[in-house]
């Protein structure tokens, strides 16, 4: 324990394993890479864009029309894609749902992609571990089930949700009310903190159990043979690098699944 | 590192506040706070995904169905907990 208190009282320039001050680091700017006037380019920003990057690559190199049997690596994108629009966007949204298939594959393989970071060996960071990516893709989807409720059902798309025609009349205002937060303030804070905190929670654990296993076992000269818990922690850590994975996939597959349920919500209110 | 370092210091305040001095227990409170906050969303989703088993083995055809609804329940449950030990972090 010695030897990782001892890490507390590091500078920030030149030491990578550096304990923070407190845990609103999370939060806060990081020293940028290089910065061209107001935009700062950390490692966050350029990690966005290679998500980018491959979700375009993925889908250029996949669907590019080749005869009628398509290549191995072309069926597994169209299989991707028939995914997400015949179980998600159709199958949750009804036959309407098809306007809303490439928004949802788009979001679905960029969280997918983002959140796979975390398991690759030299990135090991998932971009939605800074809140600002969640919270911009919640916003998104906020923005598209807001507008196309009130673009369908006009103003009785709130009308009828705060003053609900099947609850008995002495408790419409409180399901109202409650209906009212839950639909405009609830869903966008806990889509984006869902997938926010997943992948803090994550890389947290990470970081934890696979840096102080290799601070254990390299420090044998100090310690002697009490190092050998660090081989625990390594083995404990390599374990949730499994469970990262599924972890990943699953939080992608719930955001866009959750965005689906949402607009379906839009689109026929009276379910 | 840091959240072995947080819970180090947690423990000491916890330490001291059990001897007597209450100014800094805002951390072992807020450790304690996500504690009780697991309680409900992990009998939470024992009890959707419970359902969902029974469901699926009622009707196999449904299973689809049961299993994608499954998902949305542990999703929706599982948020709460998640902000639990988000704002275990922040206080």
């Amino acid at each position: 324990m010695e030897l990782i208190l001892a890490t507390s009282e590091c500078d920030t320039t030149g030491e990578v394993i550096c304990a923070p001050a407190d845990v609103l680091e999370l939060f806060e700017f990081k020293r940028a890479l290089f910065s061209i006037g107001p935009f700062h380019f950390t490692r966050t920003v350029f990690l966005i864009f290679l998500a980018m990057l491959v979700v375009l690559a993925l889908f250029y190199f996949g669907l590019r029309r080749q005869q009628l049997v398509p290549t191995k690596f072309g069926l597994m994108v169209e299989s991707l894609v028939q995914f997400v629009r015949n179980d998600i966007a159709l199958g949750i949204i009804g036959p309407e749902g098809a306007k809303y298939a490439p928004y949802l594959l788009t979001i679905f393989t960029f969280i997918l992609v983002g959140n796979l970071f975390e398991v690759t060996p030299f990135v090991n960071f998932p971009i939605n571990s800074r809140m600002a990516i969640p919270l911009f893709l919640s916003l998104v989807t906020y923005v598209i089930f807001v507008v196309v409720g009130f673009s369908k059902n006009g103003l009785r798309y709130v009308g009828d949700l705060v003053w609900p025609r099947s609850v008995p009349i002495g408790l419409r205002w409180l399901v109202g009310l409650i209906e009212f937060v839950s639909v405009f303030a609830l869903r966008p804070i806990t889509l984006a903190v869902r997938l926010f905190a997943n992948m803090v929670a994550g890389h947290l654990m990470l970081t934890l159990l696979l840096v102080s296993g290799w601070i254990f076992m390299s420090s044998v000269g100090d310690i002697g043979v009490r190092a050998g818990i660090g081989i625990l922690w390594f083995v404990f850590g390599l374990g949730i690098f499994v469970f990262e994975i599924v972890v990943a996939v699953l939080q992608a597959y719930i955001f866009t699944l959750l965005s689906a349920v949402y607009v379906q919500s839009s689109v026929h209110p009276e379910h | 590192m840091q959240a072995l370092l947080a819970v180090q210091t947690i423990l000491a305040q916890a330490a001291e506040g059990v001897s007597g001095n209450i100014d800094n227990l805002s951390g072992p409170l807020a450790l304690v706070g996500y504690g009780l906050a697991a309680i409900g969303p992990g009998i939470g989703i024992g009890i959707v995904a419970g359902n969902a088993i029974q469901a699926m083995a009622r009707q196999p055809e449904a299973a689809g169905v049961a299993r994608t609804t499954m998902f949305l329940g542990i999703a929706f449950t599982e948020a709460l907990a998640l902000l639990g030990f988000v704002l275990f972090f922040i206080a």
